[in-house]
């Protein structure tokens, strides 16, 4: 075996190691851009929860039960209110 | 002796016949040649199939979830909404027969069942079986967590009405596969439903995602749905139909209210109501969405189509006088009043609503096909397409089939039907000055031009007259409202039981606010009101005036009865953006 020869191998050998790394590096990636995705998706239903939950408290019934019982207000009626109207 | 070796001993020097070693090199060759040739088929042409194999070992295709599209009010709040949720499933034949007791306890425990039904739905001759939908996902984690083998986790959505009860008539709801059974999520199921999508993976040996090959087919998520409907004013509307009924102890009520400028539906209430959240209770009478599905005779709500027809002719006018008398005999049975009546004017028929009146301007002014085409043109007849199932037409018969006492009977609202939503919109027109608005319950807040049914004159005159009905003297002074002038009309209808008119009433109120400048048409019906008066001057209208009285409110409309009530000052376009110390000033000084 002469000289270029043996170059050759160990240049062949380092590419072939080169690729077992890419590839590795890679994966490696890939799985954490998997993971990235799946985090996002919690991250979304948790919103769509969170949402959800404060709807469920800002709803209607609940806050109509809320302001007459708990903090006695009363509806608004005209006698007692001021309008306010812009001027042209 | 010499000795001979045993491979030269000429006792065993067999004179075989050449072919055969002949033959035998032909066997081996022909078998290598086999071989070679196997070789090179599965290497070239055959090579995909065996491909095909290997990439299955370590490739999977999965599903990329879709999600239903939301579906909003018209300020944007959530009114259905899905989250994520899992179905546990178990394959029967990896399920261990020897599960201890102990882990059956905890899992029946988690999926609220009992140990015995478990143990059954195990024993299945089923491949796998749904243990349980739609379940939270904390719960399903805790069941993970058992790392029971054959038990298995799948994502699922499951859909949540936040306005629960109130709003269940307007959005429906969807079965456990997603798929929209009533209301918006049946009538707008293309546009909401999510598609969902699939790649190919590759797995290592423990079942990870390693690579991505390709997806498929991208997931498409379900479109938002924005409504008209506004989610207060809704609530405002079936509290007030619930009260009534309760109070009444009535069978049912709807209301709607529609905004006359824009044609969108602020509010369509129905009561009794159901929870959409509930899947026990999604069956029976309480989902039909009445204001829209049940058809009635709208009785006197009718009258003021029948008037307005006649002012557009010409040949009377509001302040025309005509004799009523106690009773008017056409066909079999003679036309009577409530209360009898001298004479009235026109516009005292509809204070008073008089049948008799109602009846005599039909049969003395107009024919037929004049009152046909006006009950059409206001929508009686159609089904109106806003895109919900079971939307009835109600009945208008040709007018070449009516009889002369048909005539004088559909004048004041009997023989002919429709549901409380064309009433609703039918009384746009008198809002809009003679149009009738298109309907829609997407939100859509510009103004639509209408279709010209009656000239903005006679509009305005009808306007004064549905005004005196909730004035001292009308049939419906308890539809007032503080601060805003409103107009309207009372019906008391018989209710149709078999084949004739029983003791059964609706009690209605259809009319229009403010009337100065009319922004919302409401109609209100209550079926079968029991608890003392039936009319609807008693029973519909102060739903109305509830109704009226919170929806202008929320509106932001400003009253047009400055004297009797309300104080409207005026200010600085600057201060009106930043009222905040004017208005407690003002108020403080209140």
């Amino acid at each position: 075996m002469n000289r270029a020869t043996l170059t050759l191998l160990s240049l062949l050998l380092v590419c072939a190691l080169s690729l077992v790394a890419a590839q590795q590096h890679a994966r490696r990636l890939f799985v954490s851009l998997e993971h990235a995705q799946i985090e996002e998706r919690r991250l979304n239903q948790d919103w769509l929860r969170l949402e959800y939950e404060q709807r469920n408290l800002s709803k209607s019934a609940r806050i109509r039960d809320v302001a007459r019982n708990q903090l006695n207000m009363v509806p608004i009626s005209p006698d007692r209110t001021v309008y306010l109207k812009e001027a042209k | 002796m010499r000795p001979v070796g045993f491979s030269t001993t000429p006792n065993l020097v067999l004179r075989l016949p050449m072919w055969r070693s002949r033959l035998m090199l032909f066997l081996l060759f022909f078998v290598f040649m086999l071989l070679l040739l196997r070789a090179f088929w599965i290497q070239g042409p055959g090579n995909a199939f065996y491909e095909a194999k290997g990439v299955r070992g370590t490739q999977r295709e999965l599903e990329l979830p879709a999600s239903r599209g939301k579906i909003l009010d018209r300020n944007g709040q959530v009114i259905a909404t899905s989250l994520e949720a899992k179905s546990i499933i178990a394959y029967i034949d990896t399920v261990p027969d020897d599960l201890s007791a102990e882990k059956i306890h905890k899992l029946a425990a988690l999926l609220q069942m009992n140990d015995a039904d478990l143990r059954k739905k195990l024993r299945e001759e089923r491949k796998q079986v749904f243990l349980k939908r739609q379940v939270e996902p904390d719960i399903a984690q805790q069941i993970k967590q058992l790392e029971i083998p054959g038990i298995g986790l799948n994502n699922e959505y499951r859909r949540f009405y936040p306005e629960g009860e109130a709003m269940a008539h307007v959005v429906g709801f969807t079965n456990v596969n997603d798929q929209g059974q009533e209301g918006i999520e049946y009538s707008r199921e293309d546009a909401l439903a999510g598609h969902a999508g699939q790649r190919r993976v590759v797995i290592d040996r423990l079942g990870r995602v390693v690579e991505e090959v390709g997806i498929d087919r991208l997931p498409q998520n379900g479109k938002d749905l924005q409504l008209s409907v506004d989610s207060k004013i809704q609530y405002i509307a079936y509290n007030a139909v619930k009260n009534a009924v309760e109070q009444h102890h009535a069978k049912a009520g709807s209301a709607v209210v529609l905004d006359t400028q824009t044609g969108e539906i602020l509010a369509l209430a129905n009561y009794p109501s159901y929870n959409p959240n509930d899947r026990r209770y999604l069956t029976g009478e309480q989902l039909r969405n009445r204001a829209l599905t049940d058809m009635f005779e709208p009785g006197s709500t009718i009258k003021p189509f029948t008037v307005s027809t006649a002012l557009e002719k010409g040949v009377i006018t509001p302040s025309s006088t005509m004799v009523i008398g106690a009773s008017y005999l056409i066909g079999k049975k003679p036309i009577t009043d409530t209360h009898p009546n001298g004479t009235l004017t026109i516009a005292q028929v509809i204070q008073k609503s008089s049948n008799i009146g109602a009846a005599k301007i039909a049969m003395n002014y107009l024919t037929p096909e004049e009152m046909w085409d006006m009950y059409s043109a206001v929508g009686f007849g159609q089904a109106p397409k806003i895109g919900f199932r079971g939307a009835v037409a109600g009945t208008l018969h040709p007018y070449k089939k009516w009889a002369e006492s048909d005539q004088a009977r559909i004048a004041f609202g009997y023989g002919l039907s429709g549901s409380l939503f064309q009433v609703a919109r039918a009384y746009t027109i008198f809002a809009r000055d003679g149009e009738l608005v298109p309907i829609t319950i997407e939100r859509s807040p510009e103004f639509k031009p209408g279709t010209k049914v009656i000239s903005p004159k006679t509009a305005q005159e009808m306007r004064a007259m549905l005004e005196t009905v909730t004035l001292p003297g009308g049939t419906a002074v308890k539809a007032q409202v503080d601060g805003y002038r409103v107009g309207g009309k009372t019906g008391t209808a018989h209710k149709l039981v078999g084949k004739g008119y029983g003791n059964k009433y609706l009690a209605y109120f259809a009319g229009i606010a403010p009337i100065s400048a009319p922004r919302i048409s409401v109609a209100v019906m209550i079926d079968e009101p029991t608890g003392g008066s039936y009319y609807g001057g008693d029973v519909a209208a102060p739903v109305f005036s509830t109704i009226v009285s919170e929806t202008l409110r929320t509106l932001n409309v400003l009253p047009d009865i400055t004297t009797r009530q309300a104080s409207i000052e005026t200010v600085e376009p600057a201060e009106a953006h930043g009222v905040t110390h004017k208005t407690s000033h003002v108020l403080a000084k209140k």
